[in-house]
């Protein structure tokens, strides 16, 4: 436990009780953007919340650009500001998860998380709001918009929703969003970073020991925050921030990688909350903060071609692997898709959506080493996306957005071959 | 005359007899440890895969890719009874020896000691063996899934190559724990080994250097890839 960091708090500010909101942000080497970001959250605090009690902490990953200086130096007197080590006396960074680095983009993020929800429970903050110091565009209003649900609304859990672009955050918009909502009847956006906003409540839980040990610690938190946050029923919002225009990004060369957590985490969790989703018929909207935001017309660019022979590579040399995890019904599908030309091919959602429950299962069952069978589905998963993408190729922005909805309630509605398979299995 | 050649009858039936006797027991002996192995053996196999069973050993090698390895080389039996029948006849092997060496023939004299002496170097073989084929089917499996994940062309190939090395380096390591041919398996061993490495160094000499370099180009630099898509 980070008592050290407590301490450190502590000795700065003997009388930290009780306060109203606190600031945290994970930083490691940000001398580029971190002032950016401090004068935004300053403005946001003295337009919004003038009279709270704030005080500002920075977990730091261990910068060598002078970080921690510039935090203080940009926050001066203004208002109480702390800069702790992100591994605090007594934590331990977990060896077995060196693989959240690139996904996250900043070393020990996760242990920065920890330290900084401990000394949110010490100092009994009534809300925590996170926020990476790596983002370029943070906005004085996002500071209103991530503490005022938990302050006003009774909110827990306030995460983010930002403007991207057409196929932007495609594994979110087509498995992890879908899934997440078809288990636990939630339609949250489900996007990974940024900023996050807290209850006291929900901190209490986010400390406990469960979610930092064992298999669970091997996921990125971003990963895992959302599914435990509904599935133990907590008050859950979103926050439309705007765009976020971030220096790191999982792009396309850790896809293997980032579904592995992203997807891992919500397998795993599956077995945890069994007896919640197994109940869950139906969906419902959660309410936001902000006013909402059409995606942005504009798309990436994506290589659909590189995506297909990515599929069909996998078609050929993962078949052996594909057999063990996949229903024979599955795989006669799957192994049709290979006979479609490039220009024609085509991954149709109901198998996507089978091949994903298959693979849930399958992860359940531990037919093969999960790692193993999580970085298996990378092919299927660019197969599926590379079809979306063609199909809605000349399509507009609606149709695109339409599109994703479709696969959001077709995950749905086949949910009982999911609870049928997962109980009789 | 006849006297004589009853005291010979008599004799060598005495001494036969007499040999009989002192075999009998020796035979006795040796049917008893026979059926003391097979009982013991029993149950040992019995207490065995009932523990594996209980810990899930046959899911965890079905996940560590032994399980398929086994029935590819067409083992129909699953680990835990595998490991079951071999602890039997182990037990059952130890309990002949020791039989054989109760009939105390001139042949069997030292061969409990002689048995029980190369024990501990069979058990360890077969510990390295059932490792390096768990650990040849992992990195197979785990450098094909990259490979395809990378799409490098010849991900199969790669992985089976891995595969077989792991496996020619344990088979290496399984002879010289036994000590057979030990000279000739380390000599062998580093004459394939760096026999595929100096073959694997000519060819991304020769023929891969550009793709190489380019390779460590896109690295080093960071260049930017056509495409731009965020999966999260």
């Amino acid at each position: 436990m980070p008592a050290a960091a407590w301490e450190q708090i502590q000795e700065q500010y003997p009388g930290l009780d009780k306060i109203d909101i606190l600031i945290g942000l994970p930083t490691f080497n940000l001398a580029a953007t971190i002032e950016t970001v401090l004068s935004a959250i300053l403005e946001g605090l003295d337009r919004w919340f003038p009279q709270a009690s704030v005080i500002i902490v920075a977990a730091d990953g261990g910068s060598k650009d002078g970080t921690p200086e510039l935090i203080k130096r940009s926050i001066g007197n203004r208002r109480p500001v702390a800069v702790i080590p992100a591994i605090a006396n007594g934590m331990v960074a977990n060896p077995f998860a060196i693989n959240r680095l690139s996904y996250s983009g900043m070393p020990a993020r996760e242990e920065s998380f920890r330290s900084l929800f401990m000394i949110a429970e010490q100092s009994r903050a009534r809300t925590c709001i996170c926020i990476d110091g790596g983002i370029r565009s943070v906005m004085p209003d996002w500071v209103e918009l991530l503490a005022k649900p938990v302050l006003e609304k009774d909110a827990d859990y306030v995460a983010p929703v930002f403007r991207r672009q057409r196929y932007e955050g495609s594994l979110t918009n087509g498995l992890v969003a879908p899934l997440t909502r078809a288990l636990y009847g939630k339609r949250i956006a489900g996007q990974a970073g940024g900023a996050y906003g807290f209850s006291g409540k929900l901190i209490s839980r986010c400390v406990q020991k469960d979610l930092w040990e064992g298999e669970a610690a091997r996921f990125s938190i971003d990963t895992w925050l959302t599914t435990v946050a509904i599935a133990e029923g907590f008050n859950v919002w979103q926050a439309s921030l705007g765009s976020k225009i971030q220096d790191v990004k999982a792009n396309g060369l850790d896809v293997s990688m980032v579904l592995t957590q992203a997807v891992g985490a919500v397998f795993h969790y599956m077995e945890r909350y069994q007896d919640v989703w197994e109940k869950q018929a139906e969906s419902s909207a959660v309410p936001v903060s902000g006013p909402p935001f059409e995606v942005r017309a504009e798309a990436v660019t994506i290589n659909t071609e590189r995506m297909v022979q990515g599929f069909q590579q996998g078609l050929r040399d993962l078949l052996p692997i594909w057999e063990i995890i996949l229903a024979p019904d599955t795989l006669e599908g799957i192994l049709a898709l290979g006979l479609a030309e490039e220009d024609a091919f085509t991954f149709p959602l109901p198998l996507w959506v089978q091949t994903v429950y298959d693979f849930a299962i399958a992860y359940r069952e531990k037919v093969i080493h999960r790692d193993h069978l999580l970085k298996s589905l990378t092919p299927l998963y660019l197969g599926r996306t590379a079809s979306l993408v063609l199909e809605t190729r000349g399509a507009g922005t609606e149709e695109v957005e339409r599109a994703v909805e479709h696969g959001c309630t077709t995950f749905e509605r086949m949910k009982p071959y999911l609870v049928e398979r997962w109980r009789f299995q | 005359m006849n006297e004589m050649w009853q005291e010979a009858m008599v004799e060598g039936y005495r001494e036969m007899m007499r040999r009989v006797a002192l075999f009998l027991p020796k035979l006795m002996a040796l049917l008893t440890f026979l059926t003391l192995g097979l009982i013991v053996g029993g149950v040992i196999r019995m207490f065995l895969q009932r523990v594996l069973k209980a810990v899930h050993f046959d899911a965890l090698c079905e996940r560590m890719g032994a399980a398929p390895a086994l029935r590819r080389a067409g083992v129909k039996r699953s680990p835990s009874q595998l490991i079951g029948q071999l602890a039997f006849w182990i037990v059952f092997v130890f309990f002949a020896f020791m039989g054989v060496d109760a009939l105390d023939l001139p042949a069997t004299t030292h061969l409990m000691s002689a048995i029980v002496g190369f024990l501990p170097h069979v058990i360890a073989a077969v510990f390295v063996a059932l490792v390096g084929i768990l650990l040849a089917n992992f990195s197979g499996e785990a450098v094909l899934i990259a490979a395809v994940n990378a799409q490098i062309h010849g991900a199969r190939l790669i992985a089976t190559l891995v595969r077989w090395g792991v496996i020619i380096f344990t088979a290496a390591m399984v002879l010289t724990q036994l000590g057979i041919a030990k000279e000739i398996v380390i000599a062998a061993f580093s004459i394939i080994f760096g026999g595929i490495v100096l073959a694997m160094a000519i060819a991304l000499g020769l023929g891969g250097r550009i793709i190489a370099r380019e390779a460590l180009e896109r690295r080093l630099r960071r260049e930017k890839v056509n495409d731009e898509l965020t999966h999260i």
